[in-house]
């Protein structure tokens, strides 16, 4: 047989599937890992099958209904990757259920919040239009010096210096081409030093010239500024 | 909330896991905690990925590990019985703790206690609970796959009896004693060897002092009079070493107060202190509650369940070189069992009277099982505090008194009664970095990661040939840190000060403060008061108060996630 060690884990998961079926069939509720197996079986089967991937996503979802699982089950079945041997290769799938079907009121490891947090941020907020004029997509992120962002975004960059999006941390603005998006600043925060970034500034923003030197340096490199139209 | 508001609370979840006020479910249990404090800025997390804040300039900063941290875990939930219940990150340098707080570049981020550089590896942390490394100081090492059982469950250091399939009850050989340092290093462990102290000269104790014990035992197998009693703490005085104490069953030459006054105020760690795992019966329980006896509980009796009794018989029989066709060997056997003493034992953890959990690994006790085991008897009771009205529903919602009490049992308390917490038992800066990450939804039963000496050293991979780290069949095992060399370097052999063992790689630190150490000095417990047990081992009072729990026939943490 030659087994890999990537198929000698495809035989714990059949082993594992397999002891979940028998005691599904023999009317017992599944729990966490019983579940887990019996759906990934399931995905690692059809594909054995001759399953399309979308097929066997299917399979895995239709395996396991709300009522084979103990309570509190069902909500814990998320994300769950297998890599299953397709007529066209191994590749990797996926299976989540939609949250309609698996939510419950008590579960392990829920998380309860009464009410969503504000920001309490004091923070002087400005806005500018910007107007992508290249013919790609621009994203730009919640940490990043919005003065010194892709040269072809045209905005009024007077107003960024030392300025971020106020966007949440980890998330993006899109700017696709061609069109004018207003987007809020905030100020840096924290000792505002910039290191890097296209090496506009190179120090701290409140030093003495430091504006003025990164202003001059935005025109020489040809960075678009201005109220864009 | 609208459906609205709490379609963004759950992205907001499922990004940043819990906030500061949110209420969390531990495992399956009914210990609800609330987050005390979030050290994240709303709005500048640091977060790690495409298109995330975790980048140079932003939320790094350009300079050298040395500057800022190896590793950082960030925003994770830490659960602490000393730091307690907020969300948090951690850096980690050289293997030790460096800074706990906010994360990220104090060049563009306000507050920062976690300097994460440009050449730092990141943890993300959220939607998983951080905690020390569980600290399981009854391990009998009968066999080498106990190490892994006890890194599956969330333990980094144990202290072992044996190391190998031999009665030991502690291990006196200087020659042996030197392998079996050698041989521990092979897993990323700290461990400690306990000498054999059922003696009645110091000789042998020594010998297994120079061979670099932690401390040593007194086991009624191998003689717990008071002679023996005696020797040992009067050499253990001397020495700085703990001494770990299971009692005469017998009651041979002495009951329960003739072992009191052997031990004459000194400290000592009372094992298995309910007597199922043995002692003298039918009231070793009369041992917890004092101020110089440091009890602890072995994890069979823990979350008292139906069928907890029943158990016991066949398991003394069998971990003590009994027999069970003999039938004085089996009244012997059944004396130790008694449910009222397993009912009082619970009761007087939730009190904070009983402030150590341990396995009894291969010895009566399950080494993968103290955590859960300890989780789930804290669920017990918030459980039943609901079913009896003693507690109003309000502070059950909120489990965190509860549940710092019950990690106390098995990290801080039991660092401090062998004189490990110079170096482990918390999350603080300068501790080893021993942690676990545990998904909220497994915390107690199954860890995530374990990290040892701030490197991945065990916990959950995948399918080793697919494209994700991710793919079924998950198991728990061996990381990069439990190989090589390595291992040897993530973990200490906890020693005495006396011993001069030099071991092939593994470094020894000597345990100390072992023997100033009293009840009192147990975190989140310290409760003392006069324990009585009837003759008849039926009725357990606390201050003359009759003490006891309801048998559960449902564990938490177990039958929804052991397959």
């Amino acid at each position: 047989m030659d087994l890999t060690p990537s198929e000698q884990d495809r035989l714990l998961l059949f082993t594992a599937g397999q002891l979940a079926q028998t005691r599904l069939t023999r009317g017992l509720k599944l729990n966490k890992p019983e579940a887990i197996a019996l759906i990934s079986n399931a995905v690692v089967e059809a594909a054995r099958a001759g399953a399309t991937h979308s097929q066997a996503i299917e399979a895995g979802q239709s395996s396991i209904k709300h009522s084979d699982l103990m309570p509190g089950i069902a909500p814990l079945l998320t994300g769950i990757a297998i890599e299953a041997v397709f007529d066209d290769g191994r590749r990797l799938v996926v299976i989540n259920f939609p949250q309609s079907e698996i939510s419950e009121d008590e579960y392990a490891g829920q998380v309860i919040r009464l009410e969503n947090f504000q920001s309490s941020s004091t923070a002087k907020i400005s806005k500018v239009r910007v107007k992508n004029e290249s013919n790609i997509a621009i994203s730009v992120t919640s940490h990043m010096h919005f003065l010194e962002i892709n040269p072809k975004l045209k905005f009024n960059r007077e107003l960024a210096y030392g300025m971020r999006a106020n966007i949440p941390s980890g998330t993006h603005v899109d700017f696709p081409p061609n069109q004018i998006i207003e987007v809020e600043l905030i100020p840096i925060q924290g000792d505002r030093i910039l290191i890097g970034f296209a090496g506009i500034v190179d120090g701290a923003l409140d030093a003495p010239g430091m504006r003025e030197k990164a202003m001059q340096r935005i025109i020489e490199f040809g960075y678009l500024t201005g109220e864009p139209s | 909330m609208t459906p609205e508001e709490l379609r963004i609370a759950q992205e907001d979840i499922s990004v940043h896991g819990a906030r500061v006020g949110d209420f969390v479910r531990l495992g399956d249990t009914q210990l609800v905690i609330r987050v005390e404090g979030d050290d994240r800025q709303f709005g500048s997390e640091l977060q790690m990925g495409f298109g995330k804040s975790a980048r140079d300039g932003m939320g790094l900063k350009s300079v050298t590990t040395a500057e800022s941290c190896d590793l950082v875990i960030t925003n994770a939930l830490l659960i602490d019985a000393i730091q307690g219940i907020k969300v948090t990150s951690i850096g980690i340098r050289n293997g030790r703790i460096s800074a706990i707080g906010r994360a990220g570049n104090p060049d563009t981020m306000d507050d920062i206690d976690v300097v994460v550089g440009s050449g730092t590896v990141l943890i993300p942390g959220e939607g998983l609970i951080v905690t020390a490394g569980g600290i399981d100081t009854h391990v009998h090492a009968l066999s080498p796959r106990v190490c892994d059982a006890a890194l599956s469950s969330g333990v980094t250091t144990i202290i072992a009896q044996e190391f190998g399939p031999f009665w030991g009850v502690g291990v006196s050989s200087e020659w042996a004693l030197k392998h079996g340092h050698e041989m521990f290093s092979a897993w990323p462990l700290n461990v400690g060897i306990l000498g054999r102290a059922s003696a009645s000269t110091t000789s042998p104790l020594e010998e297994a002092l120079a061979g670099g014990v932690c401390g040593f035992k007194i086991h009624e197998d191998t003689s717990a009079h008071p002679r023996t009693i005696d020797t040992a703490l009067t050499f253990a005085d001397q020495h700085d070493v703990a001494v770990a104490l299971h009692t005469d069953g017998l009651n041979e030459m002495q009951d329960v107060i003739g072992t009191l006054s052997a031990i004459d105020g000194r400290a000592v760690h009372a094992f298995h202190v309910e007597g199922c795992g043995g002692g003298h019966a039918p009231d070793v329980l009369r041992l917890a509650g004092r101020e110089n006896i440091l009890a602890s509980s072995t994890n069979p009796t823990l979350a008292y369940g139906i069928n907890a009794a029943d158990e016991h018989v066949a398991m003394i029989i069998s971990a003590h070189g009994m027999n069970s066709d003999l039938p004085s060997d089996v009244a012997l056997a059944k004396q130790r069992v008694r449910n009222a003493t397993m009912a009082a034992e619970n009761r007087l953890h939730d009190l904070g009277v009983i402030p150590v959990t341990s396995s009894d690994a291969l010895g009566m006790g399950r080494a993968d099982d103290t955590w859960r085991k300890t989780f789930a008897m804290a669920s017990m009771f918030a459980d039943q505090a609901v079913l009896d009205g003693s507690v109003a529903a309000s502070q059950v919602a909120t489990s965190n008194e509860r549940v710092l009490r019950h990690i106390a049992k098995i990290t801080t308390n039991p660092a401090l009664v062998h004189g490990l917490s110079h170096e482990v038992g918390s999350v603080q800066v300068g501790l080893m970095a021993d942690l676990v990450l545990w998904k909220y939804a497994d915390f107690a039963s199954k860890p995530n990661m374990v990290i040892k000496f701030g490197i991945p050293a065990w916990g959950v991979s995948g399918d080793p040939g697919a494209t994700v780290n991710d793919a079924q069949p998950l198991v728990i095992g061996p990381q990069f840190g439990a190989y090589g060399v390595t291992a040897a370097d993530l973990g200490v052999q906890f020693t005495n000060s006396s011993a001069a063992l030099t071991l092939s790689r593994r470094k020894c630190v000597p345990v100390k403060n072992t023997r100033t150490v009293r009840s009192s000095h147990m975190v989140r417990h310290g409760v003392l008061g006069e324990v009585q047990v009837s003759p008849s081992g039926e009725t357990v009072t606390f201050n003359g108060q009759p003490i006891t729990s309801q048998p559960i026939s449902q564990a938490t943490l177990t039958r929804r996630f052991l397959i």
